[in-house]
């Protein structure tokens, strides 16, 4: 890979939220990580933007179906197969 | 005995949505042996989908209205479910129609002025004012540890309508961007601009609330 070939920082950064979400090709995607692996700067913004997406994602998951409603669909479902329906 | 919701009025909601899988596929599916794999599809769906109905409306109660209202339309639409499709993309799409139909009033408010200026990586300059940057540290970790589920949903909930719905479903589920256009019914790039500019904003709303809840201090409180 040749100088022409990398990253400027500016570049890095203008592709990280998509380079987060794995929304860049395979090849920017690895042009990305190349710079990350050797740049100081952008590899502590990377790791903490990740970090607080991975953290928001798993507090925000962390939601308790109620049985009441899992009692209603399956309520609704089982109706939804009744025969003279068809 | 039967169960008779009283929100199956409200169905006509999502008619147009069904009505267009309907021109392409139904004629040619037959309903009841595809019917049958639905308990199987939708059950393990359920979790996340009350997980994404309950960020959005902050009520038990109306968040179960409208798992179930999303189940039933589920129901009467699942002969137009293309079998080999994204089962949990197309759920989630009656979900969030169901929803934008309860809550379409809220649409057209703009993001407020301040939201304007938000700046880049701002969680990230004020962590590192905080001094949380020391090695071998995790700094996010370290700030977000000071904020529960229900505050970080605080947080979620001040952003403006159209940005909250896309990151709401962006945090609790995992779909590609072209999967959330396709859920939403807006383009790709919509979908792109609207989460990059709402994480930047989350983070400032972040911020305000771990100010408000005193959880960081005074001091660099001022310089945010
Ligand atoms: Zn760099």
């Amino acid at each position: 890979m040749t100088a022409l070939d990398r990253y400027t920082c500016e570049e890095v950064f203008r592709r990280l939220n998509d380079y987060l979400d794995r929304e860049l090709s395979p090849a920017e995607m690895a042009m990305v990580k190349e710079h990350l692996d050797t740049c100081g700067q952008c590899a502590s913004e990377h790791a903490f933007e990740a970090s607080v997406l991975q953290e928001l994602k798993s507090k925000l998951r962390r939601i308790d179906l109620p049985q009441s409603l899992l009692d209603k669909v399956g309520a609704i479902l089982a109706e939804a197969r009744l025969p003279e329906e068809q | 005995m039967l169960v008779v919701p009283h929100y199956a009025g409200s169905l006509g909601i999502i008619a147009p949505f069904m009505a267009l899988a309907l021109m392409d596929h139904s004629r040619t599916q037959p309903a009841v042996p595809a019917r049958q794999g639905l308990d199987d599809l939708l059950k393990p769906l359920l979790g996340r989908a009350y997980g994404l109905a309950l960020r959005l409306l902050r009520n038990r109660a109306d968040a179960e209205d409208l798992v179930q209202e999303a189940a039933l339309g589920a129901c009467r639409g699942y002969a137009t479910f293309q079998p080999g499709t994204n089962f949990k993309a197309w759920f989630f799409r009656i979900l969030t129609n169901c929803y934008y139909a309860r809550h379409r009033r809220q649409r057209h408010e703009g993001p407020p002025v301040e939201f304007d200026e938000t700046p880049e990586l701002y969680l990230y300059s004020q962590t590192a004012a905080l001094g949380l940057h020391q090695p071998p540290g995790d700094p996010a970790q370290a700030l977000l540890n000071r904020l529960d589920s229900e505050q970080i949903a605080a947080a979620l909930l001040g952003l403006p309508e159209e940005y909250r719905v896309v990151s709401t479903l962006y945090f609790i589920e995992d779909f590609s961007y072209e999967q959330t256009a396709g859920i939403l019914g807006i383009p790709v790039g919509t979908v792109r601009s609207r989460l990059h500019r709402a994480r930047k904003i989350l983070q400032k709303l972040l911020w305000r609330v771990a100010v408000e809840r005193g959880l960081v201090p005074e001091a660099v409180k001022e310089r945010a």
